[in-house]
């Protein structure tokens, strides 16, 4: 089936509708329009939206949305780009590295890029994307209720009745899946096995969440003991009065990264290097990591342990993440949720 | 109404251009999107979709429970409306406000209120386990049976309301007169209201159905992927396989089941009258 021709076409239809409703654009001499999620968006204007505008004398405007809706934007308007610069999940870069929409980030001009973990410098290759935070994902469980050291346990029978797994769709799913395979002796990043597993326990899954704040009202409820979970969600956990623990799985944490992209051609690279730049820097990335919005991509961020404690933070924890490469995640998604869909959604 | 035609025209273009330019015409590309494939206008995504065992059965589910909650909902709300248009003008006020609050509050509270309700913690587990009915707690959520809970809910008051209205205008002395004729409770019904309140029940069962299949929210709160369903499969083609073409397959489907519940409910109506 052709699509970009009707992504192009059902864009054009959904900004007939937006037109009426489009505020009127404010014209300064300079402009930066950056695309984002729409996650924790009055704190970025604090932290980081607001004190670039005074820096760089200059105008954000900020559009938020879906990855869907916002890649899709991003390729409808190739040719005459209207977004500078975008953050985006590892995979989401490169799908969009790959229809051309990308261009590489010039590095030499981010005077903080040295400061970056390794694992953040260039996880796409050809400095096509920056890696600005992190997060890594394990099981949260009930402590009082059951004991979590392997990725096994989850499919074990004292949590049959008692567990939840994120859908395949969410950015948690395949990861946990390929955790879940490791702990089944799985080689490579062959999701099957933990397919056909999770598909075999259906009946003892309670749910296959999509949203994280779903999950912390089931584990109150006590629908729910354990589940696969980004350390960004620990905070609506470790403080709901049940006795709740992290696990530490032997065969380690996933987790996954977003990244900085530069869209091809949008002829206003100076400044999106500029505002990388700024939000990449110590002090922005220790004010995010102290709000609880984002894990530090900075190696030198400090932050105190009880801040440490809600976020993926140190050298070593983002060392031991074993995360899906992007180009697995991409070329394979499709064929992964068809195969959820026909097995475990029966 | 108007002295001429022009006047009723002019004043109705507005309202036109804007639907035409503002929903017919994006509705239209998004459809048209379902008939194409690489090779240029066809009906293979139809077929492709249809071909997949999982397709049928979610579709069969969705439409299984918008027919249910449908069905149930004008059990429901013809005993509701019966008793609301036999109370007296002043308590019939406030009875059918009460009917009408739901409707003021956002599907996600009423929902989550759900989530709540039918937990193994929650009131009916707490009733059924302290009452000594059971052992252990029920499984409700993320079943078929707590969507259509959910949907029953969310969607009886639009039934109410259209069958309140058609039995306002019911002449007051119908049922009365039937009675005095020797007609049972169940004649009263088939012969007298049911006539008298058929374009009532066609709005109603077309609101209740059209809602209950496109609804995203409750299915997904409360069936979750377990009890997946067309508009959920529809959101799910969108973010996570980029298939825009497929999605447009989905709301086709949609938009046709919701057309032919509109029909067929009108036929209904019809053949009634015309025996």
């Amino acid at each position: 089936m052709t699509r970009r021709p009707a992504k192009t076409r059902l864009l054009a239809a959904a900004s007939l509708s937006a037109l009426a409703l489009a505020p009127a654009a404010h014209a300064a001499d300079k402009t930066l329009t950056i695309s984002v999620y729409s996650f924790a968006q009055d704190e970025f204007k604090e932290i980081v939206y607001d004190p670039f505008e005074e820096i760089c004398d200059c105008d954000i405007v900020v559009e938020t949305g879906n990855s869907v809706e916002r890649l899709a934007k991003i390729e409808a308007n190739k040719d005459d780009p209207v977004i500078d610069m975008a953050v985006l999940s590892t995979h989401d870069a490169m799908g969009a590295a790959r229809k051309d929409l990308l261009q590489p980030v010039d590095v030499s001009k981010l005077s903080n890029y040295d400061k970056l973990y390794d694992i953040a410098k260039d996880p796409l290759g050809d400095h096509l994307g920056i890696g600005y935070t992190f997060y890594a994902t394990s099981i949260v469980y009930r402590s009082d209720k059951v004991t979590v050291e392997s990725w096994a346990d989850l499919m074990s029978p004292e949590l049959a009745g008692n567990v939840a797994f994120p859908d395949v769709t969410t950015n948690q799913g395949p990861p946990a899946l390929y955790m879940l395979g490791q702990a089944m002796g799985s080689e490579g990043y062959d999701l099957s096995p933990a397919i056909e597993e999770v598909a075999a326990h259906a009946d003892d899954i309670v749910t296959y969440y999509v949203r994280s704040s779903q999950l912390a009202q089931l584990m109150q409820q006590e629908e729910i003991w354990a589940a696969p979970v980004g350390r960004f969600a620990w905070g609506r956990f470790k403080d709901n009065g049940l006795p709740m623990e992290w696990a530490r799985p032997k065969e380690g944490q996933t987790g996954g990264m977003n990244v900085m992209v530069m869209t091809a051609n949008n002829g206003n690279e100076d400044l999106a290097l500029q505002f990388m730049d700024f939000w990449l820097s110590t002090d922005i990335q220790t004010a995010l990591a102290e709000a609880l919005v984002d894990s530090p991509a900075n190696a030198e961020v400090e932050v105190s342990d009880e801040v440490a404690e809600n976020l993926t933070y140190g050298a070593e924890t983002v060392a031991s993440l074993k995360l899906l490469p992007p180009d697995v995640i991409l070329d394979s998604r499709e064929s992964w949720l068809e195969e959820w869909n026909a097995k475990v959604l029966k | 109404m108007f002295e001429d035609k022009r006047t009723g025209l002019a004043l109705a273009l507005p309202a036109a251009v804007f639907a035409a330019a503002l929903f017919l015409l994006p509705v239209g590309i998004l459809l048209s999107e379902g008939f194409r494939n690489a090779d240029g206008w066809s009906l293979a995504p139809y077929v492709e979709f249809f071909a997949s065992g999982r397709n049928r059965v979610v579709f069969l589910r969705t439409l299984k429970l918008a027919a249910l909650v449908a069905g149930v909902s004008a059990v429901i709300g013809y005993a509701t409306a019966f008793a609301i248009v036999s109370l007296p003008p002043a308590s019939r006020g406030r009875v059918f406000a009460l009917v009408t609050l739901p409707l003021m509050i956002s599907p996600v509270a009423r929902t989550y209120a759900w989530l709540v309700i039918l937990g193994r913690t929650g009131f009916v587990n707490q009733v059924l386990v302290g009452s000594g009915l059971l052992d252990t707690p029920l499984r409700l959520l993320f079943t078929e049976t707590a969507v259509f809970i959910g949907l029953l809910q969310l969607f009886l008051p639009l039934m109410i309301i259209s069958l309140v209205s058609a039995m306002e205008n019911m002449p007051r002395d119908a049922v009365p007169a039937a009675r005095v004729l020797g007609a049972n409770w169940f004649q009263v019904f088939a012969r007298v209201i049911l006539p008298l309140t058929r374009e009532g029940l066609v709005i109603g069962g077309t609101l209740v159905f059209t809602g209950s299949m496109t609804a995203y929210i409750t299915p997904a709160i409360l069936g979750g992927a377990k009890v997946l369903m067309l508009e959920t499969l529809l959101y799910q083609r969108v973010t996570v396989a980029n298939d825009f073409a497929s999605a447009s397959v989905i709301a086709m489907i949609l938009m046709v089941m919701a057309f032919s519940a509109n029909l067929l409910l009108k036929r209904l109506a019809t053949a009634r009258r015309a025996r």
